[in-house]
């Protein structure tokens, strides 16, 4: 597809190089999404379409005795129908290819799929799909992830030692073993003398938080229309990472990875969960037996009921302080709960990637971390924004202030008498070379007037009033990519790139890193996206990696441009950019929140909330903004409204109006502060700013409404936990 | 499932279509007369993706029968920007972070463009009001606000 319509952009012309990164940008796809021609995958048909449906298990964990699809084969309008049989061996994962594409033998959440069936019409086919018999015989299910890792639980995948792990870079890669056979991934950090940390501790304190599953909630239900040409195979996918579903692919339906062909449209918002894909695997098993084009749109109750989900997790912190409220060693226990299937997550240790930070941004001498990821029948979990931060940040910015408020000093103070500084080791034991946090704990303390005394309310008044702070760091991200860069004969250069945009506005960014190397008005560069048959190998979007990667090869290729000119080169040049950005660093934000509560009833409203945010240079400061709005917009979601409500296994949050996400209303005013002289390693000292707001507005809040008078100590934070704690004394878990 | 015949006119065009009694006005405008700008979200009436303007009124088309769209006037994302122009809101959904991923823009500015016919210099309260029928998972709503408010004063 072709995007950065040069007709609906400013002006064409040469600038001064500075210009470009303080002038607001104007999306390349801007025109298209604000006049309905931007196509998503949804949008896209081919002659002859057939439409799919899915069979899925009514039960959570049963044996799968027998499957009879022939009233659906007969049924009208049908052209196949293929059950676990048909598709046996294969199974689909991100990393470890644990989910059967169709489930042959064993179900292991309600909603696995045992058929799938092809017609001319969606009617025709959720018609016959009703029509398939299954015969399953109930099996006892694990809904607690610590019961699973009881001795003697029932072992929910004993076929584990089949399942292949994903190829990464043409290397086989074996997975890690685990203690129990219940368990997706384990790992255990210690570093440091953590037994003498908490044996010269003036006050140990310990903790155990909860955290419920939780949706993305993106508004664009996962979609893909597959079709066969020859030997190649054809995917449209919602996925946000092509050339990582096509290596899934491979594996999954033994092909090689060059006759599979991921075209990715506009994503309609990722949030991490559409790294997984569902459909395609089943999909082209119906391709290959009606010789047709299908096409499958999940129903977003189908989002809801078998998509990978933010893990819920139980966190169990202890922390030892000296008599100068320092942290002097921190122990803790984290347990997820992975579902069904550890297939949504991608990365080598199948846990969240932030599993093991169970304190973010302090300096810690000694730890020793454990945290698992263990198989429930509960629908399968993944990845979400920032995966492990929200669950570990609440938890540990709760403990924080709830030492701080024990020990009687103010919660900003002591997070900045422990924040981490340069040369100090943080909870991986991994030194830090540079840290802004006591520079963001500063700012903060300025901006959100924390000196100047709370509002308070008359003792008699049924409001109560509250405010809390929170601090939280993101990785900047790491990984490789390359793309083409032409310079034309009329001076304008065009970008050929394998990178989707799933709306952070990566296209843009690519634009104007090459504008500003090369001094052209950004409209001079067209952005490109080419499939995973025509581009350069790209890691997709994700972890926030993008601005860091693949800015720094936008970068290369426009430095490559301008070397070429220097030496002489005409026009047409075209070059490669690559980069690979391997530099660990943090970036650092921290929330200041005050809330009034009615003690009555138990609601509190955000009356204030200021964020600061250490996000290096700015190249899209619209894009910029609207990120870190986003991500405080969707991580109070988390602290305050969302749960996927899971009973016995059902999810009964079934719809957009049961699982409620944030409307315009719910949304407070937010006082954004950025630092942004403290430069990165992408292009111009870039940093990442995706997952950077998301995770600590939930120990803001906690602690807001903890001043006001309720500590809650599992998310969401509701007025009906707040009012039991305040009138019971107790919130219920 | 019986037949119908209905007409409608969308963004301008007078058109005649075959439906049957189930099908919804979302399949209609989508799969027959191609206005692929209107998204399916939830598919039950909470997200807006789907808003379209029927005779100037804000409906979930993935809620409407298609056969109460007959001899109705229906806008769509499609038919807002005249002559390729955008219109200020439009622009300002550009300028001010109206969006990131798009999927839900087209029932926004379908909204906003009707809260502006009826309150052309809204209050955030009357933005509330108005815009609470409509979820967007990325920009917070911060930037959707702005839009607005830039585009009532242009």
């Amino acid at each position: 597809m072709i995007e950065g319509d040069a007709a609906t952009s400013a002006p064409a012309g040469a600038r001064t190089s500075t210009d470009v990164f303080a002038t607001p940008e104007r999306r390349v796809e801007g025109h298209g999404k604000v006049t309905g021609a931007a196509d998503f995958a949804a949008d896209i048909k081919r002659d002859g379409m057939l439409h799919v449906a899915f069979v899925g298990s009514p039960y959570p964990h049963a044996l799968v005795r027998r499957v009879d699809v022939s009233g659906a084969r007969t049924a009208p309008g049908v052209r196949a129908v293929l059950a676990g049989a048909d598709v046996r061996p294969a199974r689909f994962g991100r990393r470890l290819q644990d989910w059967p594409v169709l489930a042959w033998d064993r179900v292991r959440f309600i909603g696995d799929r045992v058929a799938a069936v092809a017609a001319d019409t969606l009617e025709h086919a959720e018609a016959a799909a009703a029509l398939v018999d299954v015969e399953y015989e109930e099996q006892p299910a694990i809904f607690d992830a610590e019961a699973a890792l009881a001795d003697g639980a029932p072992v929910l995948h004993p076929d584990a030692a089949d399942y292949a792990v994903v190829a990464r870079r043409g290397e086989q890669v074996k997975r890690s073993p685990v203690p129990h056979p219940n368990l997706q991934g384990h790992e255990v950090h210690e570093h440091g003398d953590v037994a003498g940390g908490f044996a010269k501790a003036a006050r140990i304190f310990e903790h155990t938080f909860r955290v419920p599953p939780v949706h993305q909630a993106y508004i664009e239900p996962r979609a893909a229309l597959v079709w066969i040409e020859g030997d190649v195979t054809h995917v449209v996918s919602t996925n946000k990472a092509p050339f990582s579903l096509r290596e899934q692919m491979a594996q999954t339906l033994d092909l090689p990875a060059e006759s599979i062909v991921v075209h990715t449209p506009h994503v309609g918002g990722d949030f991490g969960g559409k790294g997984l894909s569902l459909d395609e695997h089943a999909l082209v098993f119906l391709a290959r037996a009606t010789k047709q084009p299908v096409r499958s749109l999940l129903r977003y109750a189908d989002e809801l009921q078998i998509s990978n989900t933010r893990h819920g997790a139980v966190i169990h912190l202890r922390t030892g302080i000296d008599r100068d409220g320092r942290i002097t060693a921190h122990e803790s226990r984290v347990i997820f709960d992975g579902g069904a299937y550890a297939a949504g997550k991608p990365v080598n240790s199948l846990m969240p990637g932030d599993a093991m930070l169970t304190l973010a941004g302090y300096h810690v001498p000694a730890a020793r971390v454990e945290a698992s990821a263990v198989y429930t029948n509960h629908l399968p979990a993944g990845h979400d924004r920032a995966p492990g931060q929200p669950q570990n940040s609440f938890a540990a910015e709760s403990h924080i202030d709830l030492i701080a408020r024990e020990l009687g000093i103010d919660p900003l103070d002591f997070r900045e008498r422990n924040a981490i500084r340069a040369g100090q080791i943080d909870i991986h034991g991994d030194q830090w070379h540079a840290s802004e946090v006591p520079r963001v704990l500063a700012t903060l303390r300025r901006e959100a007037k924390w000196d100047a005394p709370l509002a308070s309310s008359h003792p008699s008044s049924a409001q109560g009033r509250g405010r809390g702070v929170a601090l939280g760091v993101r990785h900047v991200g790491r990984g490789k990519t390359s793309m083409e860069l032409t310079l034309g004969p009329d001076g304008s250069v065009e970008v050929k790139t394998g990178a989707p945009d799933q709306g952070g506005g990566a296209h843009t960014m690519i634009q104007r890193v090459v504008a500003r190397e090369l001094d052209l008005g950004p409209e001079r560069v067209r952005i490109e996206q080419l499939d995973t048959a025509t581009s350069p190998v790209d890691p997709g979007v994700g972890g926030s990696r993008v601005t860091p990667v693949h800015g720094n090869a936008a970068l290369d290729g426009a430095r490559k441009i301008k070397a070429a000119l220097a030496e002489g080169r005409a026009a047409p040049i075209t070059v490669t950019g690559t980069a690979e950005q391997q530099q660990h660093m943090y970036g650092a934000y921290a929330y200041a929140i005050e809330v009034e509560l009615d003690r009555e009833t138990g609601a509190f409203k955000i009356t204030d909330a200021t964020l600061v945010a250490d996000v290096g240079t700015v190249i899209n400061p619209v894009a910029v903004r609207g990120q870190l709005e986003g991500g405080f917009a969707f991580g109070l979601g988390q602290a305050a409204m969302e749960e996927l409500v899971i009973d016995d296994g059902r999810v009964v949050t079934a719809n957009l109006g049961d699982y409620k996400i944030p409307t315009i209303g719910d949304v407070p005013k937010l006082r954004l502060v950025l630092i942004t002289d403290a430069p990165g390693p992408g292009p111009f000292g870039a940093k990442s700013v995706g997952e950077l707001a998301n995770a600590a507005i939930t120990g803001a809040v906690a602690n807001a409404v903890a001043n006001a008078g309720a500590r809650v100590y599992s998310l969401p934070i509701t007025a009906e936990k707040v009012f039991a704690e305040l009138h019971q004394g107790h919130s219920p878990a | 499932m019986s037949e119908h015949i209905i007409r409608f006119t969308v963004n301008g065009v007078r058109r005649e279509q075959h439906v049957a009694a189930q099908r919804r006005l979302i399949d209609v405008l989508r799969d027959d007369c191609g206005l692929t700008g209107t998204k399916e979200g939830c598919s039950v009436g909470i997200c807006g993706a789907c808003s379209v303007l029927v005779d100037g009124e804000v409906i979930s088309s993935c809620l409407l029968p298609a056969t109460y769209a007959d001899g109705t006037t229906i806008t769509t994302i499609e038919g807002l920007a005249r002559g390729g122009e955008l219109t200020p809101l439009q622009d300002a959904f550009i300028t001010e972070g109206g969006f990131q991923c798009g999927i839900c823009t087209p029932g926004q500015l379908i909204t906003a463009t009707a809260l502006l016919a009826a309150h052309p210099r809204p209050t955030d309260t009357q933005i509330d009001e108005w815009m609470t029928s409509n979820l967007c998972r990325c920009t917070g709503y911060h930037g959707i606000r702005r839009a607005i408010h830039k585009a009532a004063v242009t």
